[in-house]
């Protein structure tokens, strides 16, 4: 099997099992809100994962906040910053490219009444500086929402720019920035970036499905989503679960460890493919500056969901936002933003990596494409 | 006392000396349709079959709510017109009285705004010392005694109380209406053209309405379409089933035929071509499986396919009837039937079942003698045609 579809999810890893595994145990499973010794024993437990997850993440403790997934961190963030400081603008920039947890937040502010203004993204797949001085010199910005690395093209947000800008325009507004397929696959330090709010999600890097990390800035004040208990100094109530929150721990420890080296192989893959590739009349349509783990190809003559069911008969798992409909053509709407064309969006195919997957993987690739083509063509 | 089910039998009522044989195929077709319901007792009495629960604890007779899903089973059988849950019991007109009571009970406490009824009665049990009209009005008077909130009301009433005197007592109230038809299996087996569309679902019912067990095929062209979309087609298949029974579905593994018809005939004429082996595949796996005839989802009109000329053009190569019960129906009225035959929305799920690089731009809507002679000069169809019937997989599908 050869799965290029990292970006969905990704396998969980056996250092996850084995602490997943010991995380279980019946001593460590009590409710970490319970006032006996069980229950502190999970309390100091949690805080101790909080605490490293922070560590590894260059947070505080106090601003991490173990959630379900990242689209719940998401919700969070920005319903809950635009809730809770209403006197801070109404108005919300980001660009059309973003994922969609972020984009359904921002439809639902706008029933609200929130103004939201999109920022021209270029080829790049990034933001045009220019467009986002405009947007934000109409005033009344409160909140500005970026992705880190975009999700289907790889592409990656020059953050520092787009955070200087928005400092010297509207040095009020405040930075969410969805971090999701940036984990792991290039350093983050928070507390030297800036952003007052971030994402993560745990199965991306490896941890299991159900895990998810909202950072908030100490000294930003947001609403919670989710009201209860009041656990998470009342952030996100529910019982918390050392077992997810370990998990996210176990699998963050592995993929920060030798990131450069991880990348470097990443990146011998995508080289391989970008090339051999185009030399096969494929478009690339990831930018050449792009994270090497995402590499959107589209495939003359094929369409995606047609390629994606090719590349299954032999055992190569991809991912396409485009589905094969007589009826509806649903293209990607990230494409479309960056101005590719219809077509050539319709035939787009998402392969993304981790550093478990190999060169010997890339080029059986190859060679199951160049099959695809003889074979399955319609000329 | 027991609950039981009371099924009308319909046309089968109306026939002459071969009335037995589709009562025999009826009763039949009810035991195998509910298999699930545990051990069951089903046995005729005039135009009558009773459904009774060999074991008292059958949950699925205890309330009308539990009878539910085996009353929408009994109604999936063509051949019945209705079918009531009665409760059934012995003895005199205190009995009935009494049975009646919770009767009204439990349809009151189900339906709190019903203010009037009526009692019908029929006494086939003519030793029974009171006549119909002596029990409706003696029961309606003790009705109105014990529940003082109702009124008799004899057009329109909320409810009929029904009593029926024969070798036991049955008291009931309301019905659940069935399709009708003739049980499916009193004639020979079709081969339904099964797609993921709205049409030939509906088009296999009707059929199975007149008695007509089904195969059905359907032709897969993965990769090009995707295993959902097969997977949809079983989930039709299964959904059919439910009023027709048992069927095999034939999935012709189509990829390379269809590369093959893309290649080697002209773009405008795919769509004829492609419809003209499909057929002969069809007849072919009909006659393989004992089918005497071809089952289409065809409307007349509704695309380039199902055009007069179309429809000639794919009709003169198969010798077998190709039966098209959908041919005059208007498409509102096709998904009225897929609405309530619980097939719609399976339907339209959006997977489709021919990827549009097979579809013609332009496809030609009036294609004449010639163009199809021009447009299969350079197609070995006999090949084709035993490639497809060779490459088929088979699954049975059964409703539950």
């Amino acid at each position: 099997m050869i799965y290029f579809d990292n970006s969905a999810t990704t396998f969980v890893s056996d250092a996850v099992k084995a602490r997943i595994i010991e995380l279980t145990e019946d001593s460590l499973s009590a409710n970490p809100g319970a006032l006996h010794k069980l229950g502190n024993k999970a309390a100091e437990l949690y805080e101790g994962i909080r605490k490293e997850t922070a560590e590894f993440l260059g947070a505080k403790s106090e601003e991490i906040y173990f959630t379900s997934c990242a689209t719940e961190s998401a919700n969070t963030a920005i319903k809950g910053y635009m809730s809770r400081n209403k006197r801070a603008g109404n108005a919300v920039i980001s660009t059309r490219t973003e994922h969609k947890a972020t984009l359904e937040c921002l439809e639902y502010l706008s029933k609200l009444g929130y103004e939201i203004r999109y920022v021209k993204v270029g080829m790049d797949g990034k933001p045009v500086i220019g467009s986002l001085e405009e947007e934000l010199k109409k005033g009344g910005v409160a909140l500005a929402c970026f992705t880190l690395v975009n999700n289907e093209t790889g592409s990656v947000l020059p953050f520092e720019e787009i955070t200087k800008t928005i400092k010297a325009v509207s040095p009020d507004t405040a930075i969410y920035l969805d971090c999701v397929q940036a984990l792991g696959k290039m350093p983050i330090n928070l507390s030297a970036m800036g952003a007052d709010m971030c994402s993560f999600s745990g199965h991306k890097i490896h941890s299991v499905k159900g895990n998810g990390v909202l950072y908030i800035r100490k000294g930003v004040k947001i609403d919670p989503l989710i009201l209860g208990g009041g656990q998470q100094e009342g952030m996100r109530s529910g019982t918390q679960s050392p077992v997810l929150a370990g998990a996210f721990l176990a699998a963050l420890k592995e993929v920060s460890s030798e990131i450069d080296e991880a990348r470097s192989e990443v990146l011998k893959i995508n080289s391989y493919l970008r090339k051999e590739l185009a030399e096969r009349g494929a478009k690339i349509l990831s930018p050449d500056d792009s994270l090497p783990y995402v590499l959107n190809v589209s495939f003359e003559g094929f369409e995606s969901e047609t390629m994606l069911h090719c590349l299954e008969i032999y055992d190569i798992y991809v991912s396409t936002v485009s589905a094969c409909s007589a009826k509806q053509k649903k293209v990607s709407y990230v494409l479309l933003e960056m101005g590719v064309d219809r077509k050539t969006a319709a035939n787009a195919v998402r392969l993304s990596f981790s550093r478990y997957n190999t060169m010997d993987e890339a080029v059986e690739f190859i060679k199951r494409v160049d099959e695809i083509y003889d074979q399955f063509l319609v000329k | 006392m027991a609950n039981v089910l009371l099924a009308r039998m319909g046309e089968v009522t109306l026939k002459g000396l071969n009335r037995g044989s589709f009562e025999i195929q009826l009763k039949s077709n009810l035991k195998y349709r509910l298999k699930k319901f545990g051990n069951l007792k089903i046995y005729q009495s005039q135009s009558r079959i009773w459904i009774e629960p060999k074991e008292e604890d059958n949950p699925n007779f205890q309330s009308m709510a539990s009878a539910e899903a085996i009353m929408k089973a009994v109604c999936q059988v063509f051949g019945i017109v209705s079918v009531s849950l009665a409760r059934k019991f012995e003895g005199d007109f205190e009995s009935i009285k009494e049975n009646a009571f919770i009767c009204v009970q439990e349809l009151l406490e189900n339906n709190p705004g019903y203010t009037t009824f009526k009692v019908e009665s029929k006494r086939g049990n003519k030793t029974f010392p009171m006549t119909s009209p002596e029990i409706c009005e003696e029961l309606g008077y003790q009705i109105l005694q014990k529940f003082p909130n109702l009124s008799v009301k004899v057009k329109n009433p909320d409810f009929i109380l029904n009593v029926e005197i024969r070798e036991s007592n049955y008291v009931y109230s309301g019905k659940m209406m069935a399709h009708r038809g003739l049980p499916v299996g009193s004639c020979a087996k079709g081969m339904l053209l099964l797609s993921g569309g709205i049409d030939s679902p509906v088009a296999g019912f009707m059929m199975a309405t007149r008695g007509m067990p089904l195969d059905a095929v359907y032709f897969h062209s993965y990769p090009y379409t995707s295993d959902l979309a097969k997977q949809k087609v079983i989930d039709l298949a299964k959904i059919v089933s439910g009023f027709s029974g048992r069927m095999t579905l034939h999935i012709v593994n189509f990829t390379q035929i269809q590369l093959d018809l893309y290649k080697h005939s002209p773009q405008d004429m795919l769509t004829v071509t492609m419809r003209r082996v499909m057929l002969q595949i069809a007849e072919r796996l009909a006659q393989k499986n004992d089918c005497k005839c071809l089952i289409t989802g065809e409307s007349l009109g509704q695309v380039a396919s199902q055009t007069m000329e179309a429809i000639a053009a794919t009709n003169e190569v198969v010798k077998m009837p190709i039966l098209r019960p959908l041919i005059g129906i208007d498409k509102q009225a096709t998904c009225d039937i897929s609405r309530n035959i619980g097939a719609f929305e399976t339907s339209i799920l959006p997977y489709e079942d021919c990827c549009t690089v097979f579809v013609a731009k332009h496809p030609k809507t009036h294609p004449h003698p010639e163009d199809i002679i021009e447009a299969e000069k350079d197609l070995d169809i006999e090949s084709l045609v035993e490639a497809g019937v060779l490459g088929t997989e088979d699954i049975v599908i059964d409703p539950f």
